[in-house]
């Protein structure tokens, strides 16, 4: 699908540059760039598509070199999903797209998604930050039964909870005992990235 | 003063001593129906006519938005995930309804540009406008005919990644899938038009609430010709055409005005589209119709409606030029005692 990163990845590794340097100089810092100017409306969904589409075909090609490299820093997984009876995916896809382009790994469970699912979820992958979405008043209290559930699990105590979506505020939030509340996709990352460097 | 003359009024930017108020296409779910009609909740053969018709006389309301309606949809199997029935539109797509949500797409009509361009729309000049002429001829609502154009139901059909992805991969394939729904659905609207549509609506989501999903410049190369096209031909019947779009439109505002778009709903306050304000910079050219939040008719009380309402109406009135509506349709999970209060309201405030 993208061959000339393929060929840049290669290159840059043939000429000594380490794993690590590539995905921090070469791929998160244009994923930031990309980041910033859809914030302002300079850049738009489908160039942010392709461009996470690259960073993952990127990331791909780069994993058996992170692992091997003892300076690596590991990457770091979120959970994201659609909670239980909502079908509602363009926010929560376009979330996952742009911490795909942030560097992390992300696990999406889709969409209808009940609380045991998120909580698998986390366990199996040791995940970092949970993110829930609901685009319906009807559903967004269920996400208050998921983040109750998290936080009566020894094993999840310390997994970060971000919720977004339409009908969702900061206030909610907090009354429901979620660590955060993220209005649009660039600030989602945003959050992510504060907790992921607490 | 019927529904359709104040509706009409509104489009001349003539202030009637009530607002027109209203919904675009089925406007209240069955849900919501069931709720408000209560005993008179019809179930005989004619129910879907019945119930609609009821609810609005009930309510107060000025607008129906049928459809000129399609042949059945072919039944395929039952969804793995959802257990839910999996059906062919008549498009080529196959979808899904999972409970409470909005069908959800399961094959496309195209998994590549080389399928979407050797795609060619179904035969539509046989579609039955029987339910649009019997809105028209039977009731005084102002009859807003619900079609789509390129944009929103282009994405429906193949998947909102796969789409937005190929409006850069395959440029010229998206310009004549443009042009193939749109030649579509125009028939709709002329089919609508002979049926005695008093306006058309093009319903067609271009955006999120922080702005448009593609850059406003690939709209004005790409799209917006072909919607002004369209558009043009309507209105050689003499038909006003509105346009919905949800989100933040802001920035295509007078591109929506130049393709000949008469009124422009949705409007919804979370995503900055403020009717007043709008009114302000493109009200010589344009109506607005909706900025009642859907949400606050979900979660907020009966005072709050109220008071949103009542606001509105005052500061968006003037001149004429506005439509009261919700700033989608009235969803399942709206609160009925909210919609009842909301159209209350309208009627309430006279000038």
């Amino acid at each position: 699908m993208w061959p000339s990163i393929s060929i840049a990845i290669n290159q840059l590794l043939n000429e000594g540059m380490n794993s690590q340097q590539i995905l921090d100089e070469q791929l998160l810092s244009g994923m930031a760039i990309v980041g910033e100017r859809f914030k302002r409306n300079e850049m738009f969904l489908p160039q942010v598509l392709m461009s996470a589409e690259a960073m993952q075909t990127a990331i791909d090609i780069l994993k058996p070199h992170l692992a091997g490299d003892s300076e690596a820093r590991q990457q770091q997984t979120v959970i994201i999903g659609t909670v239980k009876g909502d079908m509602h995916d363009i926010g929560k896809n376009l979330v996952r797209i742009m911490l795909i382009g942030a560097g992390y790994e992300v696990i999406d469970l889709g969409v209808n998604v009940p609380a045991q699912r998120f909580l698998d979820a986390a366990i199996k992958h040791k995940a970092a930050v949970v993110c829930l979405s609901a685009l319906l008043s009807s559903t967004m209290n269920n996400m208050k039964e998921i983040v109750q559930a998290f936080r009566i699990n020894s094993d999840l105590k310390e997994t970060k909870i971000l919720i977004g979506g339409a009908p969702l505020s900061r206030e909610f939030s907090q009354s429901i005992g979620a660590d955060g509340y993220a209005p649009t996709a660039p600030a989602a990352v945003e959050q992510v990235q504060s907790y992921c460097e607490e | 003063m019927n529904g359709r003359e104040r509706v009409l009024s509104a489009l001349k930017r003539i202030e009637t001593s009530r607002v027109p108020i209203g919904e675009i296409g089925g406007g209240y779910t069955d849900v919501i129906i069931q709720a408000v009609l209560g005993d008179k909740y019809d179930h005989g053969a004619d129910s879907y006519f019945l119930n609609h018709q009821r609810i609005r006389d009930l309510l107060g309301a000025d607008i129906v938005g049928p459809r000129v309606t399609g042949p059945p949809v072919e039944i395929m199997g039952i969804h793995e995930d959802w257990g839910t029935e999996t059906f062919k539109d008549f498009w080529g797509a196959t979808h899904t309804q999972p409970p409470s949500t909005t069908i959800q797409l399961v094959d496309p009509i195209a998994h590549s540009p080389e399928e979407l361009a050797s795609w060619r729309p179904p035969d539509v000049s046989h579609f039955d406008s029987s339910q649009m002429r019997r809105w028209k001829d039977t009731t005084d609502f102002f009859v807003l005919a619900t079609l789509n154009a390129g944009f929103d139901l282009g994405y429906e059909l193949l998947g909102f990644e796969r789409f937005m992805k190929w409006t850069v991969q395959a440029r010229d394939t998206m310009k004549q899938y443009y042009e193939k729904l749109i030649d579509a659905n125009l028939v709709l609207a002329l089919m609508s038009a002979e049926a005695g549509a008093d306006a058309i609506l093009i319903a067609d989501d271009l955006a999120f609430n922080t702005g448009t999903f593609v850059d406003p410049n690939y709209l004005r190369s790409d799209y917006f010709p072909i919607l002004k096209d369209m558009v043009t031909e309507i209105k050689k019947r003499d038909l006003p055409v509105f346009f919905h779009s949800d989100g933040d439109v802001r920035t295509v505002i007078p591109d929506l005005i130049d393709c000949g778009i008469d009124a422009l709903q949705s409007c919804d306050p979370n995503a900055n589209m403020d009717i007043p304000t709008l009114k302000r910079e493109y009200g010589q050219d344009l109506t607005f119709m909706g900025n009642i939040d859907v949400d606050l008719l979900a979660s907020g009380n009966v005072d709050e409606v109220e008071r949103t309402t009542r606001d509105l109406i005052h500061d968006a009135r003037i001149g004429g030029g506005f439509i009261l509506s919700t700033s989608n349709v009235v969803a399942s999970y709206c609160q009925p005692e909210n919609v009842k209060a909301m159209y209350a309201v309208a009627h309430r405030e006279l000038k």
